[in-house]
């Protein structure tokens, strides 16, 4: 079984240096658990309840990345992001709304947001997408490698060797690990799963992420002792190699 | 916008214009005839005068003695009150002139230029005359010009009276025509008004009123089937949404009450880790539930509203189709069933939108189908549509299920629940996915298979 600290790595070590997020979110609730679930994942972060102090804060602090609710009391989201773009901050900036329509995503995306969650979000979901943005900035190098304990993958060949056996998967199998690979240790929730792997962009009422990994599993994991694809109940799949090594 | 003018103002105002129309005709020809009336009268009293002093001139020997023919003059004009005559030779010697009267002012012009049988107009400082002027050649060669002419100044001050009377009625009924119009205008809108009434009385809880399109004037029947139809539109949309509701609070109730029930039974005492973190799994069920609900629900009434304007981009379906069957692949092998894909077409629509219907209908029959059988997608065009196809072999829905099947919240079979059907929205976003594109679904079910068919317009013409 899994616990908290193994499920969302410590941030700040993969990144190298320690990574500061503000919270703008009037939701009591929602931002006390925002914020311990982004703490509990490596981050440093500061939570305004108003968009005054959201503002304020902003403008004066550094931060990697803000996360701002769109309605706020006394100043909303999109104002705080003008006045950051205005001062020509370009920090990467993801909102959170209870409206989706599609005039407040371009409104947002024409404003400079980076991305658009719409609640209800899993927080898995958030937290892929917080590290996608963080990501971004630095432009990953050209691997050609990739590898977890002794699961190795030739990008290149498109072919994955595990103990020196080489391992048949079909191409969607290969894009399926190498995004697990590529996101070692992090939770990765299915609806991600679905939208990078087969580019489905919404919800299944099926199972068909949990066959596709039940099925890689069994190739991969299938004639070893050492499992490396791990099921997160409630959240999703993650590969990692047990203990951290 | 500028407001139009209202109907009253209008057809009042057509009624007087085509009353003045016909008023100003009318007066006009009758003045018309009147004033031809007595130029003829003048003309037939002026012609035998002049026939009568032709006669008595063309008797005249020489022009030395003029007392007998001044006698006959007078005895002439005797019979003819108010004509005047004055006569006068070839070298302007004054033959003869009514007395009192002094006509020789009056132009003459030379013989050549007189109006055959003319009459010309003519007045001096008195009165008004029509004048006749002739020449005439008398016994012995000698030429007279002869001015015949009458006062006209009674029928002219007649006209003048006549054209002035006219005026005031043509003003007057120009008005009265006017308020008749109102009037009639008024009264002839009275059966408007009477709808207007019943319409204004019809409130949300009365919408299955309906108007009587055989009560209304032939005019309104159309008016009336046309509202009628509307209130059937509104009273289903009314039932819809507020079914829709009761399904929502229904649906909602379900996880609702496992939740609180697990959270209160797992408070009342002190447990294992272990154990709250199942009851924390479990709760994170039935919320993802609860998110995907919502999900497709805020979707459909995102499509209900026509918020969901569609993209038009070149969408290839097989290919569509060849990587939806990509994502089925593994879960459909498991079901032992299989995909099988039958023909290609083209269209323009919105890729994700037409994505997800798919994905919906295929998921559907993938479960429906029994292991070892094969579910079928067939594309075709034909003209301005192309037509897809997913089939499925399978036990045959009976009819009442078919005629429910797009309907929210709806499942063929309720015991099944939460076995990861969903919440029923499926083929309901389906439908609504089509219907936004201009298209529709129908679906058929016999002992062979149970198929859903969608129709779309190829080009992008949509229904919002």
């Amino acid at each position: 079984m899994l616990f908290a600290r193994q499920i969302f790595p410590r941030d700040q070590l993969a990144y190298g240096h320690t990574v500061k997020l503000l919270i703008a979110e009037d939701e009591v609730k929602t931002g006390k658990y925002l914020r311990r679930g982004l703490s509990e994942a490596g981050f440093v972060v500061d939570l305004a309840h108003n968009g005054l102090d959201g503002h304020h804060l902003a403008m004066t602090e550094l931060y990697d990345l803000l996360i701002l609710d769109v309605m706020l009391p006394d100043v909303d989201g999109w104002r705080i992001l003008k006045s950051l773009r205005d001062a020509g901050n370009k920090v990467p900036v993801l909102f959170l709304t209870a409206r989706d329509s599609i005039d407040d995503r371009v409104k947002g995306l024409e404003l400079g947001a980076d991305d658009y969650l719409v609640k209800p979000f899993a927080f898995t979901e958030l937290l892929a997408r917080v590290r996608a943005l963080l990501r971004r900035g630095a432009s990953p190098a050209a691997e050609l490698n990739l590898s977890v304990a002794d699961l190795k993958l030739d990008l290149v060949r498109h072919c994955a060797h595990r103990g020196g056996r080489r391992i048949h998967l079909t191409a969607k199998e290969f894009t399926l690990l190498e995004l697990l690979v590529r996101h070692q240790g992090e939770v990765l929730p299915r609806s991600l799963i679905a939208s990078q792997v087969w580019d489905m962009n919404f919800n299944s009422d099926t199972n068909v992420i949990d066959v596709a990994i039940r099925r890689l599993r069994v190739k991969i994991d299938g004639n070893f002792d050492l499992k490396l694809i791990q099921t997160v109940r409630g959240m999703g799949y993650l590969i990692d190699a047990p203990d951290g090594d | 916008m500028k407001r139009p003018p209202s109907l009253t103002l209008r057809l009042t105002l057509l009624f007087t214009v085509a009353a003045m129309v016909g008023l100003l005709a009318f007066g006009w020809i009758t003045e018309y005839a009147l004033k031809n009336h007595f130029d003829a009268e003048d003309l037939h009293e002026l012609k035998v005068v002049a026939h009568a002093v032709e006669e008595s001139l063309s008797l005249q020997q020489s022009s030395s003695d003029l007392a007998p023919i001044k006698q006959r003059f007078d005895d002439i004009l005797v019979g003819h009150h108010g004509a005047l005559l004055h006569i006068s030779d070839a070298t302007g010697r004054l033959i003869y002139s009514s007395p009192g009267q002094d006509l020789s002012l009056m132009p003459v012009p030379s013989s050549g230029q007189l109006p055959p049988d003319g009459i010309q107009q003519w007045s001096d400082s008195r009165h008004n005359y029509s004048v006749l002027i002739q020449q005439v050649t008398g016994k012995s060669g000698t030429g007279y010009t002869v001015i015949i002419a009458v006062i006209t100044d009674h029928y002219l001050h007649f006209l003048d009276e006549f054209r002035r009377t006219l005026w005031i009625m043509v003003i007057g009924g120009i008005m009265v025509m006017g308020l008749m119009g109102w009037i009639a205008v008024r009264h002839g809108h009275r059966p408007l008004h009477h709808i207007v009434d019943q319409i204004s009385r019809i409130n949300a809880s009365e919408l299955n009123t309906r108007l009587d399109p055989e009560g209304v004037p032939a005019e309104l029947t159309e008016l009336a089937l046309s509202f009628n139809e509307l209130l059937q539109r509104m009273e289903e949309a009314f039932e819809r949404i507020s079914n829709f509701s009761a399904d929502i609070a229904h649906e909602l109730r379900t996880p609702v009450t496992n939740l609180m029930t697990q959270s209160q039974v797992t408070l009342s005492q002190a447990r294992s880790m272990e154990e709250y973190r199942e009851i924390l799994y479990s709760n994170m069920e039935e919320y993802e539930r609860m998110a995907q609900m919502i999900d497709d629900m805020l979707f459909l009434a995102k499509g209900d509203n026509g918020l969901h304007p569609p993209n038009a981009e070149d969408i290839d379906l097989k290919n569509e189709v060849c990587s939806l069957f990509d994502y089925y692949e593994a879960w459909a092998e498991e079901r032992r069933v299989s995909m099988t894909l039958e023909g290609t077409a083209q269209i323009q629509g919105d890729r994700l939108m037409l994505r997800r219907a798919l994905s919906n209908l295929l998921s559907n029959a993938i479960r429906h189908t029994p292991a070892g059988s094969a579910v079928n997608v067939q594309l075709s065009a034909a003209g301005n549509s192309v037509h897809i196809a997913v089939q499925n072999p399978g036990a045959p829905l009976p009819a009442e299920q078919i005629a429910r099947i797009f309907d929210r919240f709806y499942r063929t079979d309720p015991s099944r629940q939460h076995s990861g059907e969903g919440a029923g929205l499926g083929l309901a976003i389906v439908k609504s996915i089509v219907k936004t594109h201009g298209g529709r679904v129908v679906a058929t079910s016999d002992e062979i298979y149970t198929q859903f068919r969608i129709s779309l317009p190829v080009t992008g013409r949509y229904d919002i």
